[in-house]
Parts: structure tokens; sequence; C-alpha cells
């Protein structure tokens, strides 16, 4: 008896080992560092050159059949305050003292996408060039997506009766039509460029190169950042400011699933605590029963179940 | 085991009182309208709702099913307890602890296919190779349904059958035995999956929040997460247990056995300790605990649910106030009241840390979050009337014997209810 | 080529005494004000009349043009507003005792006025210099009444009070100066440097900025408050581009793509077809030319090319787009983080959601109440006044 009460509350107290093992040891982390898929195509986005003319928001809107956000407007023209249901792409002022700058928003088309790993039905996946595409017959609008996101990119559709998560799609149908995306095709001075995502990061290298100090950092944000996206900022302002979180470069589907993933690894932990714990009931409720009975026996009751 | 003896041995069902009192009326009727609403809410789509997409989860997430679950984990508690730490004497509550967990448990999921947007979606649960499993969601998902409607449901039968034999005829009583062999031989593998399942999807729970990252504040942001939501869950568990059960013997005049309540409470007590302790070794080790000590109200609320949960604790190592009802009664509840607002905190009070959204639920959809309590709290005095579950002493149960046999003369019952026709 | 008693009287005589109508003057203060120098602003004056009283009591401030290595365009521009009779009022206004182009007198009758004006007027008057000055070779491309340009240039101003430099040419080089400049063309502040100087630059520069400043020294004896090139910050502190007619189309993304497009028709942003509004500092998108609405180049369909800013007009291709750093977002750009309907809270959800804690909070007190304070007791809860 000690022993298989024992062997429970360690088989109870491995979920807890498990994680502060899991906290503890980086080397576990690094053992699945998600590479960009071969065929990543990707946008490079200079915040240095933006004009903030905002012919990205306008493309987007038309090449996706959205119907344009003119709440803020009064009903005139298409102003959106932020990524919205109507909105798959906007471009917001970053302020840091008296300098300021534009940025884009849209979907970063992480390399490992928190989103896809939190979806509850694989209605996010990673599809073809690696963009994050979502499947309207798997969705069940649990907005976990919404959730995990670190940089907030899925929105809901509140007002609607039939909900869909929207968020930009790298202009899929497009790309099918040997088009480039609507944004990088309008914007008028190259702020936002178009191409597989090793000739866009070479680009961006090239870039740093030629302007030393240019750069916040001389750095790319994406190349490494939350486990790498597709894509990529160059910035002179702080990237915090611009909205972009510098949270490290682990990818938040990592982190979030190391004890998930320890856990749940072909399910052995939890059956192993199932056998034992079937075995440790097995065991009392023997004798549970038979005391049951013998009360039943005794009193002339009716043993209840 | 006399029989004036205190000490719950049987369970009955409420059988002096009628059905329809005025709580249940109350409770009735705001289920009525949270079943109205929810009903709406497929016309609408949820725009009603004070969410919005910085908090993409509200209340009926938040409260109804992270919450609720964890006061439904008595089950669990209890379970646990008995049958895997041999704390036999708890046998005697299980009927209530499982009639409960299957309510709360039962309301949550109805409150989460109002709350998501594409509920009719959810047939791809049927279909495995749409299934994440790297997703925590899923797995909460998964697990609490394969608990609801198999393990929670098995454990909810046993005083189904018994009352069905009970009351039925004797062909029927006969057919029913003949079933009872085998329920007994599936009983410890049900039981197993009983805890195994919620002791996953309730780990699973605490990880949803951890994916979230630097959106949820650093007091709360663990991989340690998963653990602290199992261990309160626990802990939640046996605290509504309490309540239910003293609340129940208040509402329905029935005596309390002590023993049974301040051993549950004592059993509260010591894994409240474990929680507390490894929250705050946990920001240690983490090197956060500075943050717990600045002029916020994160700090504040980090403390207030420690303390919640810690001061009843330390109160409950003393005998005297363990095995006192009105102690019993406020210190179990503040318990609850701190094992709730812990599940609030990562997902709405310390989600979204320096942002300028907010998020307060609306009228409607507060109704409906109280409307889904309503319809447990009618089910639950429904089934305690219905069916023998409520602990109660040998006495008690020869007088609901009587009272069965007046009621149905015809019952081939002796006067200690035991069956006369075999 | 006036008698004495013209030069120092004050411009309401001298206004009354050619038959200037008072009505002419009142409509020309009017143009005054929408144009808005500093110190005659609308906001200043109620109306054209205090405008009228206050230029009017004003002397006529006397006024000296030299013409350097320039094309007359700056002089064009000031008598060629909308209606003839504005050129005369403008001349009458100010007493131009000297302007090569516009004098009646030629030869050494010219330079004996030159003479005249200089003595009379010593240390007081304005000299307004248009066109740029040669330096190369000791400044041989330029010979004015037998004397090179730049040592003549010198002379005038060494008299002067302050000197206005009118015209892109003047204020730096202007087209002269573009590569590959044969003539080492510079403006005037490169060689007069113990005089106050305002450039006043632009290809020509809008006649009524000189106005306003030439009005402002004769009145106050002041000069308008410059910018680092000592242009008049009253009319070139912004860039174009902030307050272009265009600009909503460039804020929502419409361009122009190429001369006669759709876009181009429609009146979308030029700035693609090199547009160099964004770039250049000059109040032409406020103060059009020739008192017509939309007389100015993006007026009309053409792009900026940049007239007032050195290094951009006659440096950068006309249409070639100019990289734009740190453009003035417009005051309603979505912030980052700072979006405006990021939920609400409402009085009505936060009152009931107070309401039920506060229900639930007095039944659990209620019910506490009922539940026995004696360790061990088992009975009945609720019941404990029926106990005996």
């Amino acid at each position: 008896m000690t022993l298989s009460r024992r062997s429970v509350l360690r088989a109870f107290g491995t979920g807890a080992a498990v994680a502060a093992a899991g906290a503890a040891t980086p080397a576990a982390a690094s053992s699945r560092n998600p590479q960009a898929p071969a065929d990543a195509i990707a946008m490079l986005y200079d915040a240095t050159v933006c004009i903030g003319c905002k012919a990205c928001v306008a493309a987007c809107t038309t090449a996706n059949n959205l119907i344009p956000d003119t709440t803020m407007s009064g009903g005139i023209w298409q102003m959106p305050t932020d990524l919205n249901s109507q909105t798959k792409n906007i471009i917001l002022l970053a302020k840091d003292g008296d300098q300021h700058s534009f940025v884009k928003r849209q979907c970063m088309h992480c390399i490992d996408p928190a989103c896809v790993s939190g979806c509850p039905f694989s209605a996010l996946t990673k599809g073809k060039y690696g963009i994050v595409e979502w499947d309207s017959y798997k969705c069940v609008g649990c907005r976990y997506c919404e959730i995990s996101c670190p940089f907030d990119v899925p929105r809901f559709e509140w007002a609607k009766f039939n909900p869909k998560i929207v968020k930009c799609e790298f202009c899929n149908h497009r790309l099918a039509d040997g088009k480039q995306p609507a944004c990088t095709e309008a914007c008028p001075v190259g702020a936002v460029i178009f191409g597989t995502r090793t000739q866009l990061l070479q680009e961006a290298k090239h870039r740093i190169e030629a302007h030393p100090g240019k750069y916040y950092q001389d750095r790319i944000y994406g190349e490494g950042d939350l486990g790498g996206t597709q894509v990529l900022y160059l910035s002179h302002l702080p990237f915090e400011k611009l909205g972009l979180p510098e949270v490290g470069t682990e990818s938040r589907a990592h982190y979030g699933s190391k004890v998930h993933g320890v856990l749940y690894k072909g399910m052995l932990i939890p059956a192993a605590v199932y056998a034992v714990l079937v075995a440790s009931i097995k065991r009392r409720y023997k004798v549970m029963e038979e005391e049951a009975r013998q009360e039943a026996e005794h009193s002339g009751r009716p043993e209840q179940l | 085991m006399s029989a004036t003896s205190h000490r719950w041995h049987r369970n009955v069902h409420i059988f002096n009182y009628p059905l329809f009192s005025a709580p249940f009326a109350f409770w009735g009727a705001l289920g009525l309208i949270g079943l109205t609403l929810s009903l709406g809410r497929f016309f609408t789509g949820l725009w009603f709702t004070g969410m919005n997409d910085d908090y993409a989860w509200g209340v009926w997430k938040t409260f109804n099913v992270m919450t609720l679950t964890a006061l439904g984990s008595g089950g669990l508690a209890v379970a646990f307890f008995c049958y895997v730490l041999g704390k036999t004497q708890l046998h005697s509550v299980m009927r209530t602890a499982v009639a409960s967990s299957f309510l709360f448990y039962a309301t949550g999921m109805f409150a989460l296919v109002i709350d998501v947007g594409r509920p009719w979606n959810m047939y791809n649960m049927a279909f495995p190779w749409t299934w994440n499993l790297h997703s925590s969601l899923f797995e909460v998902a998964l697990c609490m349904s394969a608990y609801v409607v198999i393990f929670l449901l098995f454990e909810n039968l046993t005083y189904v059958v018994d009352q069905a034999i009970l009351e039925s005829d004797t062909t029927w009583r006969g057919r029913l035995r003949k079933w009872v062999p085998f329920f007994k031989k599936l009983y410890p593998w049900m039981v197993g999956g009983a805890l195994l399942l919620p002791a996953m999807h309730q780990s699973s729970l605490g990880a949803l929040m951890v994916i979230a990252g630097h959106k949820v504040h650093p007091l709360w942001q663990t991989q340690m997460l998963p653990a602290f939501y199992l261990i309160q869950a626990v802990v939640c568990g046996f605290a509504a247990v309490i309540f239910i059960l003293m609340a129940a013997s208040l509402a329905w005049r029935r005596p309390l056995d002590i023993p049974v309540l301040s051993d549950m409470a004592k059993y509260m007590a010591w894994t409240s300790f474990v929680f507390v302790a490894i929250r705050y070794i946990d920001v240690v080790i983490r090197g956060v605990i500075g943050q717990a000590f600045e002029a916020t109200w994160y700090a504040v609320l980090f403390h207030t649910e420690n303390f919640l949960v810690l001061i009843p604790a330390l109160l409950f190592l003393n005998a005297r106030i363990r095995a006192t009802p009105r102690a019993l009664f406020v210190l179990a509840t503040l318990t609850g009241v701190g094992g709730v607002l812990y599940r609030f905190t990562p997902t709405t009070l310390a989600f979204r840390v320096n942002h300028p959204s907010v998020y307060f639920p609306k009228i409607a959809e507060l109704l409906m979050c109280l409307g889904y309590i309503g319809l447990a709290v009618i089910l639950f005095i429904w089934v305690a009337k219905r069916f023998a579950i409520l602990p109660a002493t040998t006495s008690d149960w020869d007088k609901y014997v009587t009272y069965l046999k007046s009621k149905n003369p015809k019952l081939r019952i002796n006067e200690h209810g035991a069956a006369t026709d075999n | 080529m006036s008698a004495e008693k013209d030069r120092t009287d004050t411009i309401a005589d001298h206004l009354q005494r050619c038959g200037v109508s008072r009505r002419d003057f009142i409509g020309f203060c009017s143009k005054l004000a929408v144009v808005a120098p500093f110190g005659l602003a609308i906001t200043d004056f109620l109306s054209p009349e205090a405008i009228a009283a206050e230029i009017g009591s004003a002397k006529r401030p006397s006024v000296i043009w030299l013409q350097m290595q320039d094309c007359t365009g700056c002089t064009e521009t000031l008598l060629r507003p909308s209606q003839p009779d504005l050129a005369t009022l403008i001349l009458d206004i100010i007493s131009l005792d000297y302007h090569e182009t516009v004098m009646a007198a030629s030869g050494h009758d010219a330079e004996l006025a030159l003479i005249d004006a200089m003595k009379a007027n010593e240390g007081k008057y304005v000299l307004v210099v248009e066109g740029s000055i040669p330096t190369k070779d000791d400044g041989k491309f330029l010979k004015i009444g037998g004397k090179w340009g730049i040592d003549f240039l010198k002379e005038v101003a060494a008299k002067s009070a302050a000197i206005i430099s009118i015209g892109s040419c003047a204020s730096w080089g202007g087209v002269p100066s573009s590569g590959p400049n044969p003539t080492g063309a510079v403006g005037v502040d490169s060689i007069i440097k113990d005089k106050p100087i305002v450039n006043i630059p632009g290809c020509p520069p809008n006649p009524y900025i000189l106005l306003g400043t030439v009005l402002q020294f004769a009145k106050a004896g002041t000069l308008p408050e410059l910018d680092d090139k000592k242009r008049p910050k009253f009319a070139y502190d912004r860039v174009i581009h902030e307050h272009c007619p265009r600009r909503p189309h460039f804020d929502a993304g419409r361009f122009a793509k190429q001369f006669g497009d759709e876009g181009h028709r429609q009146g979308y942003c030029l700035y693609r077809l090199g547009c160099k509004g964004p770039v250049t500092h000059a109040s032409c998108s406020t103060r059009h030319y020739n008192e017509v609405v939309d007389a100015w180049p993006i007026g009309v369909g053409a792009p900026c090319f940049g007239c007032t800013e050195q290094f951009v007009g006659y440096t950068i291709p006309a249409f070639q787009t100019v990289p734009i750093s740190n453009a003035t977002p417009p005051a309603t750009y979505p912030d980052v983080g700072g979006a405006h309907d990021k939920g609400y809270v409402t009085a009505t959800a936060t009152g009931a959601a107070g309401l039920a804690g506060g229900i639930i909070l007095g039944a659990g007190y209620v019910a506490a109440r009922k539940f026995s304070n004696k360790a061990g007791d088992e009975s009945v809860p609720g019941t404990e006044g029926e106990q005996k």
C-alpha cells in the first residue's frame, strides 16, 4: 500500500517536476529550432523609407474585397484605427519623443506561429510558401489565436452572425495568379518589398552595411525574433516603439508547449499515470466494496453503489 | 453506528421539501433569461458582449469555463483523496461531489458553445485528422468532453441506477441487478479516468495562458501555470464541496457531519500550503519577486490571491476552528473566492499589461453568465430532489424509506429499504 | 525722379496725391491680410480698413532694386498681378527709387538717380537684389554702369539699411549656380556680411512676401523672424506638403502615375511624378500667385520642382521622386497601441456587477450567521434557536 501510494504521488508530481525541468534547461529549448520553409516568401518593410501614404492600406482593402472601415471618419473615407475585422493591413504612427516613424502592421507569418500551434482544430495552418492560412470549415471561433499571437494580429468579426477570423494571408489569391501582394505592389516608394526570405534578408543586410548606424541596432527585426518571421522590419526607431515586442528569439509556440510537449509525448506519461491510478483504486475499491457488502448484510439496508 | 449517530453513512434524496421554492424560482428565472439570450446570440453574433480583439476571451470563458470547472473539481479532489490516498471516510460525500462536478462542467461546456463564434464547426471534434495535438485548447476541449460525457456521466450513473433498482418492480429490478457486477468491474477504470482527465485538462487550462507570453503579467506568466491550475483545482474543489454540503444542510435542514467536513478542510489546507509555497518559490526562482512588492494593483492582487487561500488554511490547522460550522463555512468560502480570483487573473486581470484596452462584461453577458449558474443550481436542486446524492445519517435513510413506502405501497422493500423480492 | 517732399510723406498722403482711390487701397489691404505677412495679418487687424490705417500712416519706404545675373522674372512677378491697377498701386506704396527695368531714365541719368537716392536716404533705404552675383575671375561676367557687378553691389549695399535678396538666384545662386556654374554665381549673403539680409527664394517668389517684409520694415523698422536660411518664417516655416490641397490623396495613397492618366485627371497627388512638395519650404500651397486661386504649379497639375530649396530646385531632376524624411503626419493618424475603440466600461454593467456582488456578500453573511459558532456543533444549521 505504501508503495503504490508513493508511486501515485510521484506520478502526479511528475507534471510539476517536468515543468520545473523544462523551465530550468534552455538546452531543451534548442532541440526544436524551427527553420523557415525552403520556399518561404517574405516582405521587407523599411520604416525609414515609408512616407505613411497608406497606399498599401487601400490596395489591401481592394485586393481582399474588404469593406473599408469608415467608422472614425463618419462614413466618409477609410480611416481604420488599428487592425480590425475590415483591415488586414494598416500603417500606424509611432512616436518616440519628437521623432516619429510610420509602421506597417499585418500578419508577420511567423516561422513557428503561436496561432497555428494553439488552434484546436488546425483551422490556421502554415501553408505553401510558409503563409499562415485560415480555413473557415475548421475554425470554431474560439479566438485562441487572438490570445496567443504575440503581435495581436488575428481579428474577429464580432458583429457578424457567421464570424470569421480576419488576418493577412499574404494575398495568396494574387500569388496564385503570379502577382505580388497588393501592398508591396502599391507602395510608391518601395518601403515594403516582396521576395523570398533569403533574398530579402540579404537585401536588408546590404542596406545595414551601406548605412551603418542608420538603423536601430543595425538589426533586422524578424530575422530571429520570436523564432523568426516572414515579414522583416528595418527601422530608425526602437522596434518596441513600433509595437513590435522585444521578447527574445524563442517562438511562442515553443515556449507554450515546453511542458505540454514533454508531458504528452506519445501519451506515455498519461498512460503510466492511468495505470498506477487504476491499480491503486482497484486495491482500495476491493476493500471498500467488501466493507459496504458487510455493512449492508449487517444492517439489512441495501448497498449503495 | 446507532440510529441516532450524526455520521453520514448513506445518501438520500430530499423528500420532505417541494421542488418549487423561492430560490428555485429565482435561479430558474435567471436560467431562463440566460437561455433566451443565448438563443438570441445565434442570430446576432457576439457584438453585444464587452469582448474586443484585445480581450478576446471574456467572462464566459474565464468564469464559466476556467472558474466553474475549478469549483467543479470536487469530483477530482474527493475521489483522489478517497480512492488514491485512502481517505475512505470521504466516500459519503462522493455523490454530492460528482453530481456538482457534472453540473459545473456541463454548464461550463454549454457556455463554451455559446462563446465560440462558429459552434457549428464543432463537428470537427469527430474527425481526428483535424485535431491539433500541439494545442492546449484542443487538449482541454477533448479531455473535458470525454470527462463529462464518459467518466463523469458514468460516476453519476451510479445513483441513477441505484434509485432505479430501489423504485422499480421485480422484473426491472432483476434486469438492472444483472448489470451491477459489470458496473463494479468497470468502476476503478472509470474513476481512474475521472482522475486522469481532469488532471490533464485542469493543467492544460493553465497551459493555455503560457503561450500568451509577455501579454500576461510576469507574476503570473510561468511555465508552472499548469501545475498551479491543477493544485488550485483541488483546493477549489474541496471548497466547493464543503460549501455545497453546508448550503444544502442549511436549505433543507439537515444535520452536519463535522468530522468529514473538517477532514476535507484539513486536506484543503494542506493543498493550499503546497499551492502558496510553490507560487512564492516560483516567483523567487524567476526573479520577479520584486514586482510583488511594488506599489501596483498587480502586487496587491498577487498577495490577495495568496492570502485568501493561505489565511483560511492556517486557521484550519486548528482542530477547534476546523470543527466550528460557521468558521468552516466562512473560511471555505473565502478559499473558494481566492481560487476564483486566481483563475480570473491570467486571462483578464493580469492580461494585457500596460495596454490601453479595457474589458468589462456587458449586462447581457453578465445575465447569461449568471443564467448558466442558475441552470446549474436548479438542476442540482432537481437532482438532489430526485436522486440520493446528499449524504445523510442512517436514521434519515430509514425515514426516507418510510416516506417511499408510504408514497408507493407496492414497492417491494422492507423498512430498511432492502429489496424483499429476492 | 521725385521731389524731396514725396519721399518723406506717408503712404496715404502719397496715394491721395496720385489719385488712387481709397477703395482700391482697401482692396489691396484685404489681399495683404489674406497672404498674411507678419504684423499685417487679419489676426492682428480685424479689418482691411485697420490695415489700411496702419500702412497708410507709414512713410513710403525707399527701395533701390539692383538686377544682377537675372532673368527679370522676379520683377515680372511684382508687376504682374491679376489687375494692372494693382501693379501701379504697389509702385505707389513703395518708393522705388532705382530699378533698371521700370525706371524711365537710362544711361548716366539713371546712375545719377541712384546716386541721388543713395545720398537722400543714406542708411535708411532697403536694397532689393535680384539675380546671382558672378564671382569667378573677379566677377568679370557682369558690368553695370561701368563697374563690375560685385563692386557695384558692395557699393550700394554699404549705405543700405537692410538687404532683401529676392528670388532663388539672389538667395543662394539659383539657376546660374547649378552645375557647372561657369560664372561662379553666388547669393548676396555670400558677399555682404555686415548687413541684415532677408532671403526670399522662389522662382519667382510671391511678391506679397516682399511687400510684407518691406512694409513691416517701413512701419516698424524691423525685419521678420527668419529661419536658418534667412527666409522669413511667416512664409517659409512649413513645407508645401503640409498644406497641399492634394494632401488627402497622398494620405490615402492615391497617386497620379503619369501625366494625363486617370489619377492625374482626378487631381491625385503628384508625388510619384516627382513633386518636391514634401521637402520644399514655401507657402505656395496657401498663397497662390497673382491673386488667382490655384495659380501655382501643383494647382495646375505640375509637380513642384522645389525652387525655394537649395540643393532641391535646379539640382534634383524635375521628375525624380524625393525621399521623404519626417513629413509631419496628419493629426488624425492612428498611433501604435493608442487606438480609440478598445472596449469601454458601461456604468450599468459595473453597477449590476457591483449589485450582484453585494447581494452575494449579503447572502453569504446571512448564511454564515445561521451556522453555529460552537466547535463540534452538529445540529441542523439555522435551527439554533429551536434547540433546547
